[in-house]
């Protein structure tokens, strides 16, 4: 059992590798890495005028920072947000090592994406909080939360997939969510496309029906407004059913 | 479900009204055929609407039947598969510790 305790330790220390690739600013033991000077000329400010607007004002975020505190992991703005300068053209991620969230600042455009984005890191959090998520050693379970980001952040909405130029109407948010899946999983493990697909195939019934915190696809902000009403109420629905 | 001494609808009455009118809306219609490929089906709303009322104004037990009834058959869509993962306890231990660096650095 050592034997296989040292080999998925490896494959563990090999993913952080590729991880720290996209996110160079991330040590292996985690942390932000950026000190005082850097933050004043780069672009650290305006991340952290526009992370403060999503996290007071986004009813998608809202939801599920309440969803999470509800569970346990309250969040904090100092402590789990980080803002960073990112490879490639990544907007965000979910460290699970450090508990953290990172921006990329330099690839995150407006307030409709920050929006996008921390949702997007949140729903990986949030699973974080409420499931043994294996994120270095399953890749079914990487697969899983990639599908559920994808599909409940709002990147896979009509209007965002007509901006990347990817036409289709019936049933096509399930197409979307397969193929962001598919490229997230891609962005931080070093693995081939088959492997990938083949694991979000095997889970996407499942984690594309797994809607919690929200109960339902929010399209748009009064999707995500009436889904944190039903939160908030949940304790009058369960004990009256 | 608990008795008819301490019941109420699962939801305030306004709330089935505001899922029906969302369920029936043009822009619902458009989302819904955009994942699922069909159009959405909103009687139950409607349904429950009326139920609602009809407790509210009538104390009817049938009413009351019929609104658990439906939300139990909601409830029940939403955990037909099974997860992937195994859910906690409680929440993860290190969630709310320092960061390693502020650690190194106190």
């Amino acid at each position: 059992m050592a034997g296989a305790a040292g080999a998925q330790q490896q494959q563990q220390q090999q993913q952080q590798r590729v991880a720290c690739q996209v996110f160079p600013e991330r040590r292996a033991q985690g942390g932000s890495g950026q000190g005082l000077l850097s933050s004043v000329f780069s672009n650290d400010q305006g991340c952290q005028r526009l992370l403060l607007k999503t996290l007071e004002t986004n009813p998608y975020v809202k939801l599920l920072l309440d969803a999470m505190k509800h569970s346990g992991c309250a969040v904090n703005k100092e402590r789990h947000f980080s803002c960073e300068d990112c490879n490639g053209n990544v907007s965000g991620g979910f460290d699970a090592s450090t508990s953290q969230i990172v921006l990329c600042q330099n690839n995150i455009r407006n307030q409709a994406h920050m929006n996008r984005v921390v949702t997007h890191e949140l729903v990986h959090a949030f699973d974080h909080c409420r499931a043994h998520v294996n994120w270095f050693t399953d890749v079914r379970h990487l697969a899983c939360s990639e599908v559920r980001a994808a599909n409940l952040s709002g990147d896979c909405s009509l209007v965002n997939e007509i901006f990347r130029l990817h036409f289709g109407l019936k049933r096509h948010h399930q197409t979307c969510v397969r193929d962001r899946a598919i490229l997230s999983i891609l962005a931080v493990r070093n693995i081939s496309k088959e492997v990938a697909q083949k694991a979000v195939d095997e889970v996407f019934e499942s984690c594309f029906n797994d809607q919690e915190p929200f109960g339902r696809i929010p399209h748009n902000k009064t999707y995500a407004r009436y889904a944190h009403r039903d939160f908030q109420n949940r304790d009058r629905y369960y004990s009256n059913i | 479900m608990a008795d008819a001494g301490g019941w109420r609808p699962p939801r305030p009455c306004e709330a089935y009204r505001a899922e029906w009118t969302l369920c029936r809306s043009a822009g619902h219609l458009l989302h819904h055929y955009y994942v699922h490929g069909e159009r959405p089906a909103c009687e139950q709303w409607r349904r429950d609407l009326a139920s609602c009322r009809e407790w509210e104004e009538r104390r009817s037990a049938e009413a009351q039947r019929s609104l658990c009834e439906s939300e139990r058959a909601r409830v029940q869509a939403t955990r037909k598969h099974a997860l992937v993962w195994t859910l906690r306890q409680s929440p993860p231990a290190d969630w709310h510790l320092p960061l390693p660096q502020e650690e190194k650095d106190q």
